[in-house]
């Protein structure tokens, strides 16, 4: 990955902002050099939290010869007891950047306070409490809205909770139909609470997340030992060289910068940070299509339950000309020009009878109400001449589940026989011959224009990749040469146990330079958390 | 009725295995660790998981499309997805206290799967129009391996909790004991775990509050990164579920009880996930979040389809009367 940073490593003689930046004098002083003679030998290795230091540490690991790259490190670590310039309050000096960005003097006053008051709104916004309770109360709303039946006329709502018997003692239907909650969905307590939360993860997004991407685009170095102290992972080894410690973790993996007497590494991070692209779809032109249903029909398992149905829909322009035909089924809809037509229901529509030869009639079928998802279809044919006085009129009632069979009860209620339409059987009922002609099916068809539909797709894109590279771990380590001691601090986002484990066995791994008393060698695994 | 036998046969056998592997650990919890039962628990498992496989298999033959269509399908893909939980931290041979958890969950899906409650709906049936489609495969699984990853998270964070508040425990249990009684069964054996390895680490001078400390923050960490990949996996799965939507029914969100309740799931996991942002919540508080994570799953996941309502229905069933 030739990202600007390697680069830099592997052409150290370039010249660079970064070489001027962090050497104020030109020449290096071997304070190394120095620090090797002068340290003696009183400080016991293995402070802070390691138990397995005190010996001597192993050379270099294999894994680094067998990377490509090569690091090349500056001579020696200037001193660190020189100040390094420090902005703001941040120890962190963005790696690219060449000079500290002074803050420009004198300003619009108005501006500053409209830029003081956008600052405090932002952070009121990203307050991590309040998204957490917005989110709550989302969720709460949400769980109400299933539990209250939506979308119900008024007086559904006046007589399941009546103001003198009120559920739960207290909750009448003003509870409801104030704030808008026989519709939840779409109630202005549920919509507003939803733009907040949009408003608190746009400022999260600006304040938290948008310097963090930069921080991770620009591999920073840090140059305080106190902040590399402060990361989850922290340790101190004296007697090292940061030398060996970038060499040891190229060889775990990790991507090595060093400059002067800091160092930084990450595994994981990605290179360049992905942007989502917004697609903006055109709006359709105007619909001046004619559709046509050429033909319905059902497809049936062998048990009789409707397997599938199908649309055969064809598409007119103005000029009566077809321009498109395509067979339409559930989960196979016609896509033309903006407009989606989706085939979402079915209907029974009439049934063709002949009475004794005469006809055929057609038959109006009605839906009747089920519980259950089941759909059944009546209908009524009359033998007896009805009149206005005598509305108790007897007759033949057919059901039917489906298009396949009908089944025939006779004046009284009885049952008589079933029937397919393609029979073409007569069957005898009270006197009369009946032949079930055919069975006029209806489809349901849904016709729908959404310009959004690409972005929303876009944006449940963009969702799914940021989730899974959320997931994905990365860690950093940053390193300073503090004299002769070296700080070591690092954090990682996932693995926080197995992180320490692997960076005290690398750490076991820097070699120190100069030999301890104790001579044995122990490598491998340190207990430590 | 060859696949009939068939089916019948591998639910029996990982059944009673998988009964097997779960008293060899209650032995192991309980009596003393010992190295030839562990192994052989392994080996259970691995019997359990070939029949689970071989069932769900044998059933996508004999029926010629994915097993998801009905309740009884899915609570089996459930604990295969549970198994799979289980195998994936032994593929980097990393320690973990995953498997107490994993365990008991299969036996648990498995024996209400099974159980004489459900046993209309063990047939295998016709798909509905409306799931004849590649997205069946795609978001079910996904849903189904979501909800697996995301109960065994909030089971851990749930034993944390209960180690961290040992004491008030008995008065905690009288008080919600009906809810909490699944939670119990597992925290339980959390806690006779803690126990256990206080006790084997006698060589070193006995810290009870050092290993309870140690024990908690080792089941947080778990926790977390569970609940994050359970996380993902359910993202991928609800958008898949609005394409699908916008693919059969015109619209992909219609704030339908199932989608919404995904939808609240999804909502207390992204709060777990950001309430461990702030370290004075990480640990407890946000270990309450999951537990409660815990409930809703399983609303969304059987409350509903107990109710019947929405577009979802296909999932539903009906309890016997009496």
């Amino acid at each position: 990955m030739p990202s600007p940073a390697s680069y830099l490593l592997l052409n150290p003689a370039k010249p660079s902002s970064l070489r001027r930046l962090s050497h104020p004098h030109p020449s290096p002083c071997p304070r190394l050099q120095a620090s090797r003679l002068h340290v003696s030998c009183d400080a016991q290795r293995g402070g802070g939290s390691r138990t397995g230091g005190g010996g001597r540490r192993e050379a270099i690991p294999t894994g680094a010869s067998k990377s490509k790259k090569q690091i090349v490190f500056f001579d020696a670590a200037p001193p660190v007891a020189q100040p390094q310039p420090q902005q703001g309050g941040s120890a962190v000096e963005k790696g690219g950047s060449g000079k500290p960005t002074t803050k420009e003097g004198g300003g619009n006053a108005a501006l500053a306070l409209l830029r003081r008051a956008t600052k405090k709104t932002l952070a009121a916004l990203s307050n991590l409490p309040l998204a957490i309770s917005e989110m709550f109360a989302i969720a709460a709303l949400m769980a109400l809205g299933t539990v209250i039946d939506q979308g119900e006329a008024p007086s559904y709502y006046f007589e399941k909770f009546p103001e003198d018997d009120p559920v739960f003692g207290f909750i009448t239907w003003r509870w409801i139909l104030t704030p808008g909650f026989d519709h939840m969905f779409s109630s202005p307590v549920f919509l507003g609470l939803l733009a907040l939360l949009a408003a608190s993860l746009m400022a999260c997004t600006y304040t938290t997340q948008l310097p963090m991407v930069k921080v991770a685009r620009r591999w920073s170095f840090t140059h305080s030992g106190e902040r590399i102290k402060k990361q989850e992972f922290a340790d101190s080894l004296p007697r090292a060289s940061i030398q060996d410690l970038g060499v040891i973790l190229m060889g775990a993996g990790y991507e090595v910068f060093t400059k002067g007497p800091s160092l930084y590494a990450f595994k994981g991070l990605a290179g360049d940070v992905m942007k989502p692209r917004g697609v903006l779809s055109v709006a359709p032109d105007v619909f001046n299509t004619e559709v046509h249903v050429n033909r319905f029909y059902m497809e049936y398992y062998d048990s009789g339950e409707v397997s599938q149905f199908y649309s055969d829909l064809s598409l007119f322009n103005l000029d009566g000309k077809e321009v498109m035909r395509k067979t339409i089924k559930v989960n196979d809809p016609l896509r033309y020009g903006g407009i989606t037509i989706y085939q979402t229901d079915w209907g029974f529509s009439a049934l063709q009878v002949k009475k004794n030869g005469e006809g055929p009639f057609n038959l109006a079928m009605a839906p009747l109400k089920l519980n259950g998802d089941k759909k059944l279809y009546g209908t009524f044919l009359p033998l007896e001449d009805s009149d206005s006085s005598n509305p108790s009129v007897k007759g033949i009632s057919m059901l039917a589940r489906d298009l396949q069979s009908i089944v025939l009860y006779d004046q009284d209620g009885k049952f008589v026989g079933v029937r397919r339409p393609s029979s073409k059987l007569p069957i005898e009922i009270n006197g009369n011959e009946i032949l079930i002609e055919d069975a006029i099916g209806s489809t349901g068809l849904d016709l729908k224009t959404d310009p959004g539909v690409p972005i929303v797709y876009a944006g449940f894109g963009a969702l799914m990749l940021t989730t899974c590279i959320s997931y994905l771990s990365h860690s950093q380590i940053w390193a300073l040469q503090d004299g002769s001691t070296v700080v070591v601090g690092g954090k990682t986002n996932r693995a926080k146990l197995e992180f320490s484990e692997e960076m005290n066995r690398l750490l076991d791994k820097v070699p120190e330079l100069i030999g301890a008393n104790n001579e044995n060698v122990v490598d491998g695994k340190s207990t430590a958390t | 009725m060859l696949f009939a036998t068939l089916e019948h046969i591998l639910t029996h056998i990982s059944f009673s295995t998988i009964s097997i592997v779960i008293t060899i650990h209650l032995i192991t919890l309980l009596v003393r660790e010992l190295r030839g039962l562990r192994d052989s628990s392994e080996k259970g498992m691995i019997t359990t998981f070939f029949s689970i496989t071989g069932f769900l298999v044998s059933r996508w033959v004999s029926s010629g499309h994915f097993p998801l269509s009905n309740l009884y399908e899915s609570l089996i893909f459930l604990s295969w997805a549970l198994y799979i939980l289980h195998t994936i931290p032994k593929i980097q041979n990393s320690k973990n206290d995953l498997s107490t958890i994993t365990t008991p969950s299969t036996i648990l899906t498995q024996g209400f799967a099974t159980s004489g409650l459900l046993t209309e709906m063990h047939q295998s049936t016709i798909l509905v129009p409306a799931l004849q489609s590649q997205w069946l495969m795609m978001h079910v699984s996904m849903m189904l391996l979501s909800y697996a990853t995301l109960l065994c998270g909030s089971l851990l964070s749930a034993a944390l909790l209960i180690i961290r508040f040992r004491k008030n425990f008995d008065f905690f249990l009288k008080k919600k004991k009906n809810i909490l009684l699944k939670t119990f069964f597992f925290s339980e054996i959390e806690y006779l775990y803690a126990k256990r390895s206080a006790l084997k680490k006698t060589s070193f001078p006995a810290f009870p509050n050092y290993y309870k400390y140690q024990l908690t923050e080792r089941l947080d960490s778990w926790s977390y990164r569970v609940i994050s990949l359970g996380f993902t996996l359910l993202t991928i799965g609800i958008l898949c579920g609005a394409v699908w939507a916008n693919e059969a029914w015109g619209s992909y969100w219609n704030w339908d009880p199932k989608e919404t309740w995904a939808f609240i799931t999804w909502t207390i996991f992204a709060i777990y996930l950001h309430s461990r942002t702030n370290p004075n919540w990480k640990g407890t508080n946000s270990a309450l979040v999951a537990s409660i994570g815990f409930l809703i799953i399983w609303i969304c996941y059987f409350g509903i389809n107990l109710l019947g309502i929405g577009l979802h229905s296909y999932g539903s069933f009906t309890l016997p009367s009496k």
